[in-house]
């Protein structure tokens, strides 16, 4: 009862910024997250080997850019993590968190070798400081068990 | 173009742009594709009521599916608790939720009001995001359109990151978006000049879908460019 009455006080607050835009689409570019985690054996191992999330490609030819027109699920699931980064800066949610975990460990689905990992994800902030890119570590979650799991 | 004309067109687009973002979800986690397999279903039922001949619609499906699309637009957005992709998702919802008041309103007034509270929107969305750029200094001067290639999250290529060694080029093209942007609602003076505008419109989507994987912008901009048109012809 208690978990309606709290959905039903959020609704307005998640309706309102829809149907009241405020469209200030790029008006301060600020720091930009950049997902990354580690896989370990245990959740005491020391975690060292950050990788980056979903790294960009080189290049993307023109005909694939055309194509994600209609099909770019990856992309757009990746910029939906980095929201999720940048919200759990702003205001730190179960939800955001259990949606970057949940994401990461579902791109092991195909190595079971990992089942029963440990992992640890870190959100790093890129931002402009003299000319320079400057970069400096925002976050560092706990260790979760990876469960891998064909039927999500 | 009559303002049924124009509601009808809008939710055609709008359920075909809701089809390919829900396709987009049902690759992976079964929570999602249950929703997403519900707003695909509900999109095809407005695809259907929309096409029906108006002097069928007593027996029609509308406006129900509509209502539907709107309540399970609440379901979607606690899911994701916000909108699942920013900027485009937040436009679809304002344009289902204002095609729903329409289609619902028992007055002609009143469905106006609702319809052209979104092409109302639809202009501003141009307008304040240029307002914003041309009072930014960092915007005038390039340097805004630079940090975005050279460290934020859009661009779709290490390639595409490289444009930030162009400092003339991007100058040139933060000029380009700005002006387009704060100048839309000029284009709203006559027909052949708000086609242009639309065009050009369509143009700097593609690009940002292109440059910066925005695909969703390419497809739900242009879905609610009839509530423009109809404003347009309903206001000059």
């Amino acid at each position: 009862m208690h978990h309606v009455f709290a959905a039903m006080i959020r609704t307005p607050k998640l309706l309102l910024p829809a149907l009241v835009p405020s469209w200030n689409f790029f008006n301060v570019i600020g720091a930009s997250p950049r997902i990354e985690y580690t896989l370990l054996k245990s959740p005491e191992e020391p975690a060292g080997d950050w990788r980056e999330f979903r790294p960009r490609p080189n290049r993307v030819p023109l005909p694939a850019m055309l194509g994600r027109l209609f099909w770019n699920a990856w992309w757009n699931e990746t910029m939906f993590v980095v929201s999720c980064a940048e919200r759990l800066l702003d205001e730190p949610t179960e939800h955001s968190e259990n949606e970057i975990f949940r994401r990461i460990a579902a791109d092991f689905d195909d190595c079971p070798e990992w089942n029963g990992a440990w992992l640890r994800f870190r959100i790093a902030l890129l931002s402009e400081h003299e000319n320079r890119i400057a970069r400096e570590i925002a976050f560092v979650s706990d260790p979760r068990r990876v469960v891998i799991n064909t039927v999500r | 173009m009559t303002l049924d004309t124009a509601t009808r067109l809008t939710e055609v687009l709008l359920a075909l742009a809701f089809i390919q973002q829900s396709a987009e979800h049902l690759r992976r986690f079964r929570d999602e594709q249950v929703l997403f397999l519900a707003r695909m279903a509900l999109c095809v039922l407005v695809i259907l009521g929309a096409m029906t001949p108006q002097s069928l619609t007593s027996w029609s499906l509308a406006p129900w599916p509509l209502v539907g699309l709107a309540l399970l637009s609440l379901v979607i957005l606690h899911r994701f608790q916000g909108p699942f992709n920013g900027g485009s998702d937040r436009m679809g919802l304002l344009a289902l939720w204002c095609l729903t008041l329409s289609e619902c309103l028992p007055t002609e007034k009143g469905r106006e009001i609702a319809f052209g509270y979104l092409g109302a929107q639809v202009v501003l969305s141009y307008f304040i995001a240029g307002w914003v750029k041309i009072v930014n200094p960092d915007w005038r001067n390039g340097r805004a359109l630079r940090q975005v290639f050279a460290f934020s999250a859009y661009p779709v290529s290490e390639g595409v990151r490289g444009w930030a060694t162009q400092p003339a080029i991007l100058h040139a093209m933060s000029w380009a978006v700005i002006l387009f942007e704060i100048g839309f609602p000029l284009t709203l003076a006559s027909r052949p000049t708000l086609v242009v505008g639309l065009a050009v419109a369509g143009v700097f989507h593609l690009a940002n879908a292109c440059l910066f994987g925005l695909n969703r912008f390419f497809w739900t901009w242009p879905a609610v460019y009839p509530a423009i048109i109809w404003l347009q012809g309903r206001l000059f």
